[in-house]
């Protein structure tokens, strides 16, 4: 049961994400100004922090720049109706983990919420597994099972990205922030057609399906237990 | 009223003030004229009392007083003084009454006031000489300087009449050049009056002429130039946003309205819902994608600005779409001259590129053929999207870059018109060129001057 501290000042907003949250089992603390909210983190320690950057006493990113200082390494998702590029740089420079920009849909902040606290962490290892799936991260090639998947170098990138957080729902978004690094939104369905290849490539036929599409919301990689 | 601003004006003070200074230097200039030539006369006078005084006490005593004499009879203008006193101060010869009390003997010329024997012509300030002669007489002979007053009056009337009118005349010229500028200035002020009372089309006339008020004229109308542009994008964009957001915002309202009304099951008003959403979420795309054209057209981010290697980049651009474009059956294919590098903002150049193969893809049937290639030209590097689609017609190369533009042949296709602004945005950023040529088929190219600094 991950603990969530909330802090955002409009009431309503908060109100919806807390129902969301609390209906998909975790355990949210709110609290509606900077100041009471830095207290709230230091004294409650959450998994997990959903900070709002406009805040009445002390904004969102001074609260976070003031737990960094203390060593505080609680994952951070910011959340920001400020959107531009250079706000977004500024929040993950400030040590948030992660931006988020309103309006937003639940499902984009519930995936990325689960991606904080399951972040993977950064192993010595040359070769990840999941399931039948094997990847090589030195020759850079993957198998399945016995049979070799021939990928293109961004299919390895995207491959090797859903392998770490296997099991988690990534959003369109999500995807296209780490594996594209796109700091902006393509016109087309890019992700659609990307994944659309590599499920073609890792799932062949007759093999149970790996790379699942969860409608409006993403894709998520089952391991298959 | 146009008296105070005339003389108040800073042309007419900078005159003031030129005159004046002339004037103070004009007036030690004849001071000092009239000292240097008052110094000269009074030397002059002394060498003369002086080579007369050696002449008398060299001559034997007894020819000492006829000499005396004879040259104060020689004095017509009677500015010669003599004096021949025995030891005891009696007066021998000459025509003054006692020699000057403050009169130091055997001195040089000293100024004393002479006592006349003739009082009536007064006593006068007289440079003397002083001289204890071989027999114990004192001979004194000194010389009237009054008529270097006169001179100093020849000078100060010479002051008076040049200074005078130099004077004047510096004060009218100023008053001339001041009215003048006043004048410029007016004229100037009236068209502004003009053009701020919403006659964006006015100009400030300048003679093509090299001087600054013309060059100024110049520099203006460049911005007025661009004010007037600008002004319009603007205006524009304050319509096209009505209607672009207004269009999913009134779908997104009539779905909710009707399903609150219709809707009997779940499923219905889910679906309901769903429709809503779509409508508010494409008017809240149109709101992100022009705040991020705002941010772009308002921002300076040189900072961010580096070499970007436009091999590398469009090889990965072409990595990226090629699954799309096999999707579509269209040949996605890259052709570079060399390794070309430019100076820009990466991301912000991706973008540009990935839109316009994006466009590019969108609008080219299956079966045809997108390619980026990139050049040399010269002094330039040019990178070119082309496409085997219908393009872009004659009349529309203009358009095209008007927000939320979508030509009537992509109508049924989905996105929002913003992409070439985007574009049009990223290179103006850079100060390259975005060149939109006529079809049939598509071409769009991005012109990168040589950075002039490396």
């Amino acid at each position: 049961m991950a603990k969530i501290l909330l802090i955002e000042d409009d009431g309503e907003t908060a109100e919806e994400i807390t129902a969301e949250l609390g209906d998909r089992g975790f355990e949210v603390e709110w609290s509606s100004n900077g100041i009471d909210g830095l207290d709230k983190a230091r004294s409650l320690r959450p998994d997990a922090m959903i900070v709002d950057r406009l805040l009445p006493g002390m904004d969102g990113l001074t609260v976070i720049e003031a737990l960094r200082k203390e060593q505080v390494r609680t994952p951070v998702l910011v959340l920001s109706a400020l959107g531009a590029v250079d706000d977004r740089v500024r929040g993950l420079r400030m040590g948030g983990d992660d931006y988020l920009t309103k309006p937003f849909a639940v499902v984009e902040l519930i995936a990325r919420i689960e991606a904080l606290l399951r972040r993977p962490v950064d192993s010595r290892e040359t070769t990840l597994r999941v399931g039948p799936i094997e990847l090589d991260l030195i020759e850079r090639t993957a198998m399945r099972g016995d049979r070799k998947i021939d990928l293109l170098p961004r299919e390895f990138r995207l491959l090797e990205y859903m392998m770490r957080r296997s099991d988690q729902l990534l959003t369109r978004a999500m995807l296209l922030e780490e594996v594209w690094n796109y700091k902006f939104v393509p016109a087309t369905n890019l992700v659609d057609v990307h994944m659309g290849r590599l499920r073609h490539k890792v799932d062949g036929p007759g093999e149970p399906p790996m790379i699942h599409n969860v409608r409006g919301a993403g894709f998520i990689l089952r391991s298959l237990s | 009223m146009l008296d105070v601003q005339f003389i108040r004006s800073n042309t007419f003070r900078w005159a003031s003030a030129v005159a004046a200074v002339l004037a103070v230097f004009v007036i030690a200039l004849f001071g000092f004229i009239y000292w240097k030539i008052d110094d000269y006369l009074i030397a002059r006078s002394d060498r003369m009392v002086l080579s007369q005084v050696d002449f008398i006490a060299a001559l034997p005593p007894e020819r000492r007083i006829v000499a005396i004499e004879d040259h104060l009879g020689q004095d017509s203008r009677n500015v010669q003084f003599a004096g021949l006193f025995d030891p005891a101060g009696t007066r021998l010869a000459g025509n003054l009454a006692r020699a000057p009390d403050q009169l130091r003997i055997d001195a040089p010329a000293q100024s004393v006031q002479a006592t006349r024997t003739r009082a009536d012509l007064g006593d006068p300030l007289i440079r003397a000489i002083g001289r204890h002669l071989s027999n114990g007489d004192i001979l004194v002979i000194g010389r009237n300087v009054d008529e270097t007053s006169e001179i100093s009056h020849v000078v100060g009337e010479a002051l008076a009449l040049g200074l005078l009118p130099a004077f004047c005349l510096c004060l009218f010229a100023g008053a001339w050049l001041s009215l003048r500028a006043q004048k410029r200035v007016d004229e100037v002020n009236q068209h502004v009056q003009r053009i701020i009372a919403g006659n964006l089309c006015e100009r400030l006339p300048h003679r093509n002429v090299d001087e600054p008020f013309s060059r100024l004229a110049g520099i203006v109308n460049g911005m007025l130039d661009e004010m007037e542009a600008m002004i319009h994008a603007l205006s524009g964009v304050g319509n096209d946003i009505a209607h672009d957001l207004r269009t999913p915002l009134t779908r997104a309202r009539l779905a909710l309205e009707r399903g609150r009304t219709n809707a009997g099951t779940l499923e219905q008003l889910q679906q309901v819902a769903d429709k809503a959403i779509a409508g508010i979420d494409q008017a809240l795309a149109i709101i992100t994608a022009l705040l991020r054209l705002a941010e772009i057209e308002n921002s300076r981010r040189s900072a961010a600005f580096g070499s970007v290697p436009l091999h590398e980049m469009l090889s990965e651009v072409c990595d990226v779409y090629e699954p799309i474009a096999e999707d579509k059956q269209i040949k996605l294919s890259v052709q570079s001259a060399d390794k070309l590098d430019v100076r820009g903002d990466r991301d912000l150049l991706f973008e540009a590129i990935a839109n316009l193969v994006d466009n590019a893809i969108k609008f080219t049937p299956a079966g045809g053929h997108v390619e980026i290639a990139l050049a040399r030209g010269e002094g330039e590097t040019v990178v070119r999207v082309s496409d085997t689609g219908p393009g872009i017609g004659q009349q529309e190369t203009d358009a095209v870059l008007r927000r939320f533009y979508r030509s009537d042949k992509i109508r049924s296709t989905p996105g929002v018109g913003l992409g070439l602004n985007l574009v049009s945005a990223i290179v103006k950023l850079h100060d390259f060129r975005l060149l939109i040529y006529s079809g049939p088929g598509g071409r769009v190219e991005i012109v990168c001057p040589d950075d002039r600094r490396s």
